[in-house]
């Protein structure tokens, strides 16, 4: 792909950066738009945007051009690069629709437009395996978590009466917690936490490393794996004073924070290792999101910018690193520095930002945090969690930025790297510098977090003006964490040691394996209920279907028996009495006889003593008709019989002579039918269209037979169907019998040809 | 061939005009007594069948109008969907019947497109259910020589 | 009256089914007419039964008078043409599947999915698909 190409995919993101300042820059917040969408259901694409969305909205921009222009170079001569980046430029799409949309249905649909567009992206190398089911992975947990979350959509727009988020979290706080809208906040929550891959479903995000590094970068830095924090943080004022909510996001979060910490020593693997690392931060996020008050929801803001300004970069290290040096593994990699000078320059500003240190962004985030923490009343366990979660940041920062760069060179040297180009380095370095810059002068992005805090915050109590992003370094803490990050970064390998060690042991109950043989089980349960409905047996086939219309019919003629009265009873005309007695005969006798010529000869007899009836009842042209059709019928059926008894068929099937089962349902299906048809009779009759039938028949269509007059000039059109649909059968069928023909001849030879 | 059959294929072939008179007359009758287009083409499909039983099937379908069952079924059909066009034209709505009167001395004759359509749902039904009937017969003859095709 | 024709759709219903519910399929085929039959004499009283008199406009009369309901009749008319072609379809795959599959038991029809060891359905035991038909021998 050229550079004209990768300048003018480039140019998507950027233009969206420049609509999203210049909607800040003119509107004030919060701004709303839409347009009608479905108005039969009231669905209306409406979008709003306040200050939580403009934080996103200037990440997921600004990062995507970062990412943009390191897709440029790092797929360089790649055949699907275009793919890339058009899957890249619909997600950006996507998220820019879900922290916009302000109906829950259109953030939905955004949502799973996300989930489905990163299945793509995870898979772009779709030739390999692993990134297959990687990609099947994240689809599988992301999309049913998406699915559960319109679930919790539905029930609590149901129990709010409003679809509108910003309606919704006026309304709920003055609810009284009924079990419906417990339900809701209960499926709402498990949506957001797939896609945040919090604890237990935190596995999908390391394996969906699978995908390129600018894909990596952008969905797990800044953009979709925030989508979960994003809506949490949003429906904080909804829910923000249950303890319910309160206590499930702080303990979630915290064992994902800590958890994910964990799991990052286990790793070798550096795009993994940040992965782990991402899970950690969301669980912080999380907790964040559960404490109370005005600065905690800055911390929130903080933390979302900080990471995404310093693992976006962190991301690109690793594929430069992968790209220049051939491996991300990093027993094989150290020295790094002389080959890759700007890479190890960009790592190790992101990395500063990472692991806290003075003079960047995430010592500010770092500050604000310990604030939050500090007023509101502190979770000890998250307090715990952050603890690790600090200690072991230092220690991956030093691993992406100092270890590989500076240390440790592996025997055989140092191994043959390169420099990428400048679409490869600008982009890093880049963010990594505005992550210092914002950590020097933290009151740029004052106004921004404030108004993201804001958007957080319960109804009315947003008027608080939150405390100056001013930090204060507490030299005691930051040496304390720095000194145990050290200890965690000179004792790497041991930690890493022992936890494989460890995970060998306890692989069978962890999520991932979990998860594997819950889709082992999928195929399998889908076989059992196979085996058990699909028996392969058309009577049982013929009983499932039947059982369902007298169940359906039963249930709905129970239900409205109340309101019936039977038909008077009356003394039958003696036609149609006899009439009734022949087809009762032709019906026994079809029942009870084997011989297939006598059930033929029953059968017909039904026919005629229905058309006796037909007769009696006034409709003579129906009976010609039916005497007609039902003469040639059984000519015709027991031509086939004669055939069959020759070919040596005649014998019936073996099957008892009595089946009970059958006879049971037949007779169920032919009272809740017969029970049907007395009960319509017995309601007043609406005469309408026979009445109009009657009286034009004769000076409308000039016809005095008013059946035949609404066959061929009242309801011509649907006659001419029903004419064509026969003759359409009868194409249908006559391949059928001449291939039965055509094979008779064949087997016998010097016959008709 | 026994004496039976020898009976029946020689009643076959007043019995077959007669039918099939009594069918076209039920068809002309049809707008004004019971009677009419499905009726006709069923009696016609009974003399048909009768043709099939008494002399084989593959003459029954060569006594057929273009002497196979598909012709007069598609015929028919196409008779009963033209005959709406006229109605069309005239500015009514597809399948609007139009009538005309001819004085033919005492008498007159009615022609409207009522009764195309009627006679195209008489070959429809002819047609078709001749055909199954006919194809169902078949299965049941030896493959003998004047047999089915 | 009503009640002596739902007496006849019942039991015609109920015989139709009982048919329909058997293995062999051309039982399974003329159960087919037979439901049909009920369901169209069902049709018919579900448009009311009046005094017995055709729907026929007395020559010279303008109105229809006293009759039974000609819609259904209409209905019905065509429900038993299609039902002719219906039956006559199923009995033309009657005869293609004992072509094809060699037999008119349903139970016997294992070709779709035929697992081997499996307890439900158990597996085709001729292995050769194409049955020997008509059977040598046999004239």
């Amino acid at each position: 792909m050229s550079v004209a190409g990768r300048t003018l995919f480039t140019l998507a993101p950027l233009t969206a950066l420049v609509a999203v300042l210049w909607v800040l820059g003119t509107q004030t917040l919060p701004f709303d738009f839409g347009w009608d969408w479905i108005p039969a259901l009231d669905i209306e694409l409406a979008f709003r945007i306040d200050g939580l969305s403009a934080l996103m909205l200037l990440m997921i921009t600004g990062v995507g051009v970062a990412v943009f222009v390191y897709a440029g170079g790092y797929l360089s001569g790649h055949p699907d690069q275009k793919r890339a980046y058009l899957l890249l430029s619909l997600f950006m799409v996507a998220m820019i629709g879900c922290v916009t949309a302000d109906h829950v249905l259109v953030l939905f649909v955004f949502w799973e437009g996300t989930s489905l567009l990163s299945f793509l992206l995870v898979g772009f190398y779709h030739e390999r395996r692993e990134s297959r089911k990687s990609a099947q992975q994240s689809l599988l947990v992301t999309g049913t978590g998406g699915l559960i979350l319109l679930a919790g959509f539905i029930v609590l727009g149901q129990a709010v009466g409003s679809y509108r988020l910003s309606e919704i979290i006026v309304a709920v706080p003055a609810m009284a917690p009924t079990p419906a809208l417990t339900l809701a906040m209960g499926l709402v929550l498990i949506g957001a936490f797939t896609k945040s891959a919090q604890f237990p479903f935190h596995f999908w995000l390391p394996n969906a490393m699978a995908a390129p590094t600018p894909v990596s970068a952008y969905l797990h830095s800044a953009t979709m794996v925030k989508l979960g924090v994003y809506l949490l943080a949003r429906l904080d004022p909804a829910f923000g004073e249950w303890p319910l909510w309160v206590w499930l996001l702080k303990g979630v979060g915290s064992v994902t924070a800590a958890w994910g910490m964990v799991l990052a020593l286990r790793e070798r693997d550096l795009k993994r290792i940040l992965a782990w690392s991402t899970v950690a931060t969301l669980g912080t996020l999380v907790v964040l999101v559960g404490l109370r008050g005005e600065s905690a929801s800055l911390a929130v803001g903080a933390l979302l910018l900080a990471h995404a300004l310093y693992k976006a970069p962190l991301f690109f290290v690793a594929g430069n690193i992968d790209h220049g040096a051939g491996t991300r593994l990093i027993d094989r990699l150290g020295g790094l520095r002389r080959q890759m000078p700007w890479t190890a320059a960009a790592a190790l500003l992101a990395a500063a930002s990472l692991a806290g240190l003075p003079l960047s962004f995430g010592f500010v985030a770092k500050d604000v945090i310990s604030e939050a923490k500090g007023l509101g009343e502190v979770f000890t366990f998250a307090r715990m969690a952050n603890t690790v979660f600090g200690t072991i940041a230092v220690a991956v920062a030093g691993i992406t930025a100092v270890r590989v760069f500076w240390l440790r060179v592996p025997p055989g040297g140092v191994r043959e790297a390169h420099e990428g180009g400048a679409a490869l380095v600008l982009p890093p370095l880049l963010l990594g510098l505005v992550g210092v810059v914002l950590g020097v002068y933290p009151l740029l992005a004052q106004d921004l977090l404030a108004a993201a805090a804001a958007a957080m915050s319960p109804a009315g109590a947003g008027n608080a003006v939150p405390a100056p992003l001013d930090p204060q370094p507490d030299l005691g803490s930051l040496l304390l964490g720095l000194m145990f990050g050290v200890a965690v970064f000179l004792l790497w390998d041991r930690c890493h040691r022992g936890l494989e060690w460890l995970a060998v042991r306890t692989g069978r109950i962890g999520m991932s394996s979990v998860y594997e043989r819950s889709l082992e089980w999928i195929p399998r349960v889908a076989a059992w209920t196979t085996r058990r409905m699909q028996t392969g047996s058309l009577p049982a086939y013929v009983a499932w279907v039947l059982a369902s219309v007298v169940l359906a019919l039963g249930v709905m003629l129970w239900l409205g028996s109340a309101e019936w009265t039977w038909p008077a009873r009356a003394v039958p005309s003696p036609g149609v009495a006899g009439a009734a007695g022949l087809i009762v005969l032709g019906a026994v006798f079809a029942c009870l006889m084997r011989d297939r010529l006598v059930v033929l000869l029953s059968v017909g007899l039904i026919g005629y003593g229905s058309a006796v009836m037909f007769l009696f009842l006034g409709a003579p042209d129906v009976a010609y008709t039916q005497f007609t059709m039902e003469t040639v019928f059984v000519i015709v059926a027991a031509a086939v019989l004669l055939k069959l008894r020759r070919m040596g068929l005649d014998r019936a099937v073996p099957e008892p002579a009595w089946r009970p089962g059958a006879l049971l349902l037949s007779l169920l299906v032919a009272s809740v039918l017969t029970a049907l048809l007395l009960a319509v009779y017995a309601t007043p009759f609406d005469p309408v269209l026979s009445a109009f039938f009657g009286e034009q028949s004769v000076p409308g269509a000039y016809g005095r037979n008013v059946v035949n007059v609404i066959l061929v000039d009242f309801r011509a059109l649907d006659t001419l169907g029903e004419v064509a649909v026969v003759v359409l059968s009868l194409l249908a069928a006559l391949p059928i019998l001449q291939a039965w023909r055509r094979r008779a001849r064949a087997r016998r030879p010097g016959v008709g040809t | 061939m026994t004496s039976r059959i020898v009976i029946l294929a020689v009643v076959a072939r007043p019995l077959y005009l007669v039918i099939l008179l009594a069918s076209v007359w039920v068809l002309l009758r049809g707008h004004d007594e019971p009677g009419g287009g499905f009726i006709g083409g069923l009696m016609a499909v009974s003399a048909t069948i009768l043709w099939a039983v008494a002399h084989g099937t593959a003459a029954a379908r060569a006594r057929l109008p273009l002497g196979d069952a598909l012709w007069p079924a598609v015929i028919g059909l196409l008779l009963a969907a033209l005959s709406g066009v006229p109605g069309l034209l005239g500015g009514g709505a597809y399948l609007t019947h139009l009538w005309w009167t001819l004085a033919l001395g005492p008498a007159e004759l009615k022609l409207s497109t009522v009764l195309l359509f009627d006679i195209g749902v008489y070959l429809a039904v002819w047609g078709a259910l001749a055909g199954y009937a006919l194809a169902l017969l078949a299965v049941d003859e030896r493959d003998q020589p004047g047999g089915a095709p | 009256m009503i009640w002596a024709v739902a007496a006849a759709v019942w039991i015609t219903l109920a015989s139709g089914v009982y048919l329909c519910l058997s293995r062999d399929v051309f039982r399974v085929a003329l159960g087919l007419a037979v439901v049909g039959a009920g369901v169209n004499l069902a049709l018919l009283a579900s448009g009311r039964l009046g005094a017995g008199l055709p729907a026929v406009v007395p020559k010279g009369e303008q109105l229809l008078v006293g009759a039974s309901n000609p819609l259904p009749q209409a209905l019905v008319l065509t429900a038993i043409v299609i039902g002719f072609a219906l039956v006559c379809f199923s009995l033309a795959l009657v005869l293609g599947l004992i072509r094809d599959a060699g037999t008119d038991d349903a139970l016997e029809l294992r070709a779709a999915e035929p697992v081997p060891g499996d307890e439900v359905k158990p597996p085709q035991t001729d292995p050769a698909h194409a049955p020997d038909w008509p059977p040598e021998g046999r004239p």
